[in-house]
């Protein structure tokens, strides 16, 4: 760790429709080091994949469209290479696992078709060599039987195993990136856990760093050192994983926390909802973008988006009140003081 | 799967008895016979009853349909009464379905890899001048009567044309038969395949914009692997799906086709001769030829269904 891996800018990306320029993107900057899990936390829309989609240039443009941004990986600006630079890194110096496993393997293909074509093309693998590796990937990912299952087809998987395959593909080339997206979102509680703990184990493994992108902060809370939350395109809050479950400093990370059910609650304490939607992306406010659904509001908000400021070590906030909502945010949270303390 | 072959090849005669019953009723209650139109209007009743008799068409529907059908069990389909007289159906067939055959094969040899090449190219550049272009043609494809082609065609490629002293063409025969590797098969086969081209473009087209838009696409490009990979490997693959559906259609619609292109360049094949029986009510050529066209298409849509299984691993046959 210490070195700096990926280094993004400024990166806006927009998407031309019919009703107007939709703004998914709003100026995102931030650094992921090697070997470091970075959580990406946000709800639908709020721009988390498609940032990183941009980042893998995968978004297709027309209608997409990237009017500013850097991404610096190793030195490197992505956003200037040619498309057959661009497509020599993909898959093999940054791996991308997408949400859904049951549409993202093709179904009329095999496993091992599906994992070895990577193999063969990025590290120049013969078939026979690309099949070894891809039986050591599933056997990686826990499938058992590796060696049979290669032969098989995506329907002959369950999702949990889909998930594990695509796990495999995307470390096939030992990527030093691995973009998650949303990777447990489709599966069941147990089958999450199982996979995080794959991964877990992997990153141990391999040292590859990490992106999570996720709207559950469960999940990402035992896996990630830094946590960035989104909120319509802009990165709202970013900490260390600990701090920012033990201090939340934005009102939409409170609302996120707050909004989590709690098994140690004695008595039956009622969630935290945030009311209301996110702004409309083609119509963007003056002002911060959670102004409507804000419950620590003030008039500077409405005329000016707030900037991340430093609100703490390694803790960045974009929001002009946070001394408020580190005063308030305890009754939003229903937690006492005992909560609070310092693990 | 050799279990599912079988029991979908016994339901055959079912199907058969099924088609051969209506056919043969139609054919026996529809207005007119054969003898009627052999004698002529102007015969004298008792003569023409006379003849009936000879051949047997006086007996009872079920009569005639039994004798039928055991003589077809024993390969004999009847004979021919107006315009081959003395001629076995199935000595008639066996020379003229080659002919329908081989029309039918070079028109799905020229026109089924196009559609789909094109189809793949419009999907590839969807909204370019080139999809605008094979789009609009699609459509002139379809709507386009083989009534309206076939003279212009004809006009343009059998004619000398004649510019001052400077002269071109003619081009092509515009008749006859001499095999599928003779220019004679050109315009017919050309006429015939138009619509196989712009059905398969179409459905092709709309496969592939379908398919690259699918997750697994964008899980192809995540992987690095170059267009070609993605489009021949990943995309082109699934997009065969729908087409194998209605390649089965597409056929028997050739077979339709060939009716009136056959009768329009005096190619002796089925489709002429089942015109030329249906005018003159020869009802054993329709049976013989209704049937064998059931037959052809049960087969087609049998291949089609083990196609499917190849095609698409999630479909197996129990």
């Amino acid at each position: 760790m210490g070195n700096t891996l990926l280094d993004v800018r400024n990166l806006r990306t927009e998407f031309v429709t019919q009703d107007g320029v939709v703004h998914a993107v709003n100026g995102v900057s931030f650094v992921i080091e090697e070997g470091e899990t970075l959580g990406l936390v946000g709800e639908s829309g709020s721009g988390k994949s498609v940032s990183m989609l941009t980042v893998m240039r995968l978004i297709p443009i027309p209608p997409g469209r990237i009017p500013s941004g850097e991404v610096i990986f190793q030195g490197q600006d992505l956003l200037k290479l040619s498309a057959e630079e661009m497509r020599q890194i993909r898959g093999n110096k940054i791996a991308m696992v997408f949400q859904d496993p049951m549409t993202s393997l093709n179904p009329v293909l095999t496993i091992g078709t599906q994992i070895t074509e990577a193999l063969e093309l990025h590290l120049g693998m013969t078939k026979d060599k690309a099949r070894k590796r891809a039986v050591e990937l599933l056997k990686m990912v826990n499938i058992p039987e590796a060696e049979r299952r290669l032969d098989d087809y995506p329907h002959q998987f369950s999702g949990g195993m889909r998930q594990r395959v695509m796990i495999a593909m995307g470390l096939s080339c030992s990527p030093q990136l691995l973009i998650a997206d949303e990777p447990t979102t489709a599966l069941d509680v147990t089958i999450q856990a199982q996979i995080t703990d794959i991964v877990k184990r992997l990153k141990r493994e391999l040292g590859m760093a990490i992106i999570w992108i996720t709207h559950d902060l469960g999940v990402i809370a035992g896996l990630a050192d830094r946590i960035n939350v989104m909120y319509s395109g802009f990165i709202v809050e970013t900490a260390p994983n600990r701090e920012m479950f033990a201090n939340p400093l934005h009102p939409y990370t409170v609302g996120l926390l707050g909004s989590i059910p709690r098994l140690d609650e004695g008595k039956r304490e009622r969630l935290t909802p945030i009311e209301g939607l996110p702004p409309d992306l083609v119509n963007m406010p003056v002002g911060c973008p959670f102004y409507d659904r804000c419950s620590f509001r003030t008039q500077k908000c409405l005329e000016e988006n707030p900037p991340l400021m430093s609100v703490g070590v390694k803790h960045w906030s974009a929001c002009w009140n946070y001394e408020a909502v580190r005063e308030r945010r305890d009754e939003i949270l229903h937690r006492t003081t005992r909560d609070v303390a310092p693990a | 799967m050799a279990a599912y072959v079988v029991r979908r090849l016994l339901w055959l005669p079912v199907l058969l008895i099924l088609i051969s019953l209506v056919t043969f009723a139609l054919g026996i209650y529809g207005p007119g016979d054969p003898v009627q139109v052999l004698m002529g209007l102007h015969t004298r009743p008792e003569i023409v009853d006379q003849v009936r008799k000879e051949y047997g068409f006086d007996q009872p529907f079920v009569i005639q349909y039994l004798n039928y059908v055991s003589n077809a069990l024993r390969g004999n389909f009847g004979y021919s009464v107006v315009k081959f007289p003395g001629q076995s159906v199935s000595d008639l067939l066996a020379k003229r379905f080659p002919v329908t055959f081989q029309l039918n094969l070079v028109a799905l040899a020229w026109s089924l890899p196009l559609g789909i090449a094109l189809g793949i190219f419009s999907a590839l550049k969807r909204k370019s001048w080139f999809d605008v272009f094979i789009r609009a043609l699609v459509i002139l494809g379809i709507s386009l009567p083989v009534i309206g082609l076939q003279p212009v065609l004809t006009f343009a490629m059998a004619r000398k044309h004649e510019f001052g002293t400077f002269s071109i063409g003619p081009f092509l025969p515009v008749g006859g038969w001499k095999g599928m590797f003779a220019p004679e098969v050109i315009l017919p086969a050309f006429i015939l395949g138009l619509g196989v081209l712009a059905v398969f473009t179409r459905q092709t087209r709309a496969a592939m914009i379908e398919v690259m838009t699918s997750d697994f696409i964008r899980t192809a490009r995540a992987k690095g692997l170059k267009e070609w990979m993605v489009v021949g490997r990943h995309a082109l693959r699934n997009a065969l799906i729908p087409l194998v559906t209605i390649i089965g259609f597409t056929i028997a619609g050739l077979f339709a086709g060939s009716f009136i292109v056959e009768q329009f360049y005096g190619i002796p094949g089925v489709g002429s001769l089942a015109f030329d029986a249906l005018t003159s009510r020869e009802y054993y050529i329709i049976m013989a030829f209704t049937l064998i066209a059931a037959t052809v298409y049960v087969l087609i849509n049998l291949l089609i269904d083990i196609l499917y299984a190849f095609v698409d691993p999630r479909i197996r046959y129990q």
